[in-house]
């Protein structure tokens, strides 16, 4: 029944709900995501025009399902891991893989309806910030690094690690390197850098305006062929792009082979909705019901494929500036759909002129923004910066897929080690010790407190428990073991709960 | 249980040049196939493209053309632009006066013929034509053109083409097809217009667009045309409007023209002709 509940649509927002400031939201982030879909397109290696049916359809429905003002649609991580698993199956872009790409979101979402049945939002609680912190900041190198060929106007390059790039082309700069097209970029990344500081929430757009503009000049003075640099190309939008997605044997045999990374695209992806849901219900949606978001993730991902869309997932920087224009409801999110339907097909002419160098220009301002050292220095304490180091050279040097494996063993090993922290406050009162015990009792905490019990067995000892929450059956069998060895050598141990 | 091996072993050497000397898979058996292999399935994507560049490539693609209507018949007529020219690449052009791959040819082809935006070389839309190409190329001679290659180069007919006389005949034997705006009709391409190829494409190139036309058209009448006809036709077709040719930068001809025009209009400062002197 409460399944029922959150599968159907929740509409009571309706009744507070401030259209006017709801519908700008929505405008604003229908513009900003423009730039930022077909980038994302870019990286997922299929054509603009997906990134943008993703923006408009997986945006829609998780946020006409879901009950939060949280933004949907392409994201960094999903995309990067999509391109990631598809490419060795298909040539990048072609209409295979563009299928091959289908059929994965397709088993994304389900693997997601299957973790909203499986109650996932409880179990990603335990998935530690300082995780996704580190998940988000390795996922902004890799964007960086990713952006590498389209800012230098070079091939796709295919390197063990990251930095192998970066070597390559410094190595080989002088026959590898389009001047122009590293010129472009570079001024498309200048721009963004300097007018973050003063527009926080557009620098993008205005970032994209001034490098298209150094790059229409550059273009029309050399034309393309002694200029080289790379353009969009038409973009060709369907208003509604219905399709069943194709899955013929190869398919088949393609998702077989894809279950893992599917497995982690779903955890990614929900794992950076939940934490941007969480951070909404602590602060502006209190009534927010985590697996009602869980489902209307899921739901939009595996409805997705069949109006062409790539799968997403909740965008932290869209959800900020959302909030940021006084979105409060789910229908900003929903204005924003729509709406980059109607900019996409405006913009269409122009689009086809966007010089691709741009594109990676933005990719680089996307990366650097994920790497946010207002969210990295609160993490540098004893449990969180141990977690984030690891999971971060995971994910930059392991790849995303092992790096989230990596993300949520270190999350649950420190967590163990934080859990398993017991403070013991012996005072003497006489002949007689007494025992505070702070902390949880169990099999990975219970070695200080034996060492100390069993030192002077034939001591008297008071043992206080009322500050323990939690104590498993290897410590009160101890416990019991070590009265019985007291009572043998004359000593005694008393357990009191005092309140 | 070795024997067994070596024996499996030799029926499968066996086999591979039995395998090698099958003929390759037609397109039509291509498209009737459940599953293709990656290379198959760039071959039918290609095809597709050649076939129908608008609808498979519409990124890269910009005007009414596909590019079987300059290479007819998806590409496998001799004389009249053939693809089956995988053998002669990679080769040195004097369009852009360096050695070009398959793929850099192809991109050529979107930006000239096409009328588009340049696709990079390794755009799955470039590496789809290729693999077709490769494909046609089957069994065709490497290292040297093919039987058929391109299109024929008329003899000297002694005049020289002349644009009112190809109105003549472009009246006469081409609007049927054409139209008489050349605007296109459902069974032929625009020959002019922004519909069709710019001013920069191989086809702008008189003597080759005569030898095409003299080879293919009328199609059904092949060769009925003379070869001064032909001249004509492919002078009249030269002079018409179409887009400009993409690598002149236009920017910088509008530069250029504004100086001029500055020059002129400070007549003494302009740099002097020189004289005969």
């Amino acid at each position: 029944m409460s399944l029922l509940r959150e599968a159907v649509p929740d509409l009571r927002w309706r009744r507070s709900v401030d259209v006017r400031r709801e519908v700008a939201a929505g405008l604003v982030g229908a513009l900003l995501v423009i730039p930022q879909a077909i980038t994302f397109a870019y990286v997922a290696g299929v054509a603009p025009e997906y990134g943008l049916y993703c923006a408009v359809f997986v945006g829609f429905l998780a946020s006409l399902l879901g009950n939060s003002p949280m933004v949907g649609g392409p994201n960094t991580a999903v995309s990067i891991l999509i391109g990631l698993t598809v490419l060795p199956f298909a040539g990048r872009g072609s209409p295979l893989y563009t299928e091959l790409v289908l059929a994965l979101s397709l088993m994304v979402g389900f693997i997601q309806l299957l973790m909203w049945l499986g109650r996932a939002a409880a179990l990603f609680r335990y998935f530690s910030p300082a995780a996704i912190i580190g998940i988000k900041a390795g996922v902004g190198v890799w964007l960086i690094a990713s952006a590498l060929e389209g800012a230098t106007g070079m091939g796709p390059m295919t390197v063990k690690f990251l930095y192998e790039k970066f070597y390559i082309v410094l190595a080989g700069w002088q026959e590898l390197v389009n001047p122009y097209a590293t010129l472009v970029s570079g001024v498309t990344v200048a721009a963004g850098l300097l007018l973050r500081r003063r527009w926080r929430r557009s620098y993008v757009v205005l970032a994209v305006l001034i490098g298209s503009i150094v790059g229409g000049l550059v273009y029309g003075w050399l034309g393309p062929v002694d200029s080289d640099l790379e353009l969009l190309g038409h973009v060709t939008l369907d208003a509604l792009p219905f399709r069943i997605p194709t899955l013929g044997p190869p398919h088949w045999l393609f998702l077989e082979l894809a279950i893992a990374p599917a497995i982690a695209i779903a955890i990614l992806g929900l794992a950076q909705s939940l934490v941007i849901a969480r951070d909404l219900k602590s602060t502006v949606a209190p009534h927010l019901d985590l697996h009602k978001e869980v489902f209307a993730q899921a739901m939009a991902n595996a409805l997705g494929p069949f109006f062409s869309s790539f799968a997403g997932s909740g965008s932290f920087n869209r959800t900020a500036i959302a909030l940021e224009m006084g979105a409060r409801t789910p229908l900003s999110g929903m204005v924003a759909a729509l709406a980059v339907v109607l900019i996409a097909w405006l913009l269409g002419p122009v689009l086809t002129y966007l010089p691709m160098p741009v594109v990676a220009g933005v990719m680089v301002l996307v990366g650097i923004g994920m790497i946010q050292p207002r969210e990295l220095r609160p993490m540098l304490n004893r449990i969180d910066g141990p977690v984030l180091l690891v999971t971060l050279f995971a994910v930059i040097f392991l790849g995303l897929e092992s790096g989230i494996l990596v993300a949520v063993t270190a999350s649950v090993i420190f967590f163990v080690a934080s859990a398993s922290q017991v403070r013991l406050a012996i005072s003497h009162q006489g002949e007689a010790e007494h025992i505070r015990v702070t902390g949880n009792l169990f099999y990975a905490s219970i070695d200080r407190l034996a060492k100390h019990l069993h030192a002077n067995p034939a001591a008297v000892t008071s043992l206080d428990l009322s500050r323990v929450p939690f104590r498993d059956a290897t410590a009160m069998q101890l416990i019991e073991r070590i009265q019985r060895e007291r009572v043998r050598c004359g000593g005694k141990l008393e357990v009191v709960e005092e309140g | 249980m070795k024997k067994l091996l070596f024996a499996a072993a030799g029926v499968l050497a066996l086999s591979l040049p039995a395998q090698d000397a099958a003929a390759r898979p037609t397109i039509e058996e291509l498209q009737k196939r459940a599953v293709l292999d990656d290379y198959e399935a760039n071959v039918l994507f290609g095809y597709n493209i050649v076939m129908d560049s608008n609808r498979y490539a519409p990124r890269y693609a910009g005007n009414a053309l596909r590019c079987s209507s300059c290479h007819l018949d998806g590409g496998t007529r001799p004389d009249g632009f053939p693809l089956f020219v995988a053998g002669v690449y990679p080769k040195w052009r004097a369009k852009n006066g360096v050695r070009n791959s398959l793929e850099m040819r192809i991109r050529d082809c979107f930006l000239y013929s096409l009328s588009g935006v340049m696709p990079p070389e390794e755009a799955p839309e470039v590496l789809a034509v290729s693999a077709y190409i490769s494909y046609l190329s089957y069994g065709k001679s490497i290292g040297t053109p093919p039987q058929g290659w391109g299109v024929p180069t008329l003899p000297e007919t002694g005049a020289d083409p002349d644009p009112a006389r190809g109105q003549a005949v472009f009246r006469r034997a081409c609007t049927l097809c054409h139209g008489a705006d050349g605007a296109g009709t459902a069974v032929a391409p625009p020959l002019w217009g922004f519909q069709s190829f710019n001013a920069g494409s191989g086809m702008n190139v008189v003597p080759r667009l005569a030898g095409f036309i003299w080879a293919n058209m009328p199609m059904g009448a092949e060769r009925s045309l003379t070869h001064q006809e032909a001249l004509d036709v492919a002078a009249f077709l030269h002079i018409q409007h179409r887009p400009f040719d993409p690598r002149e930068g236009r920017l910088r001809k509008l530069a250029e023209e504004i100086y001029h025009g500055l020059s002129r209009l400070f007549g003494a400062r302009a740099p002097a002709a020189p004289t005969g002197r």
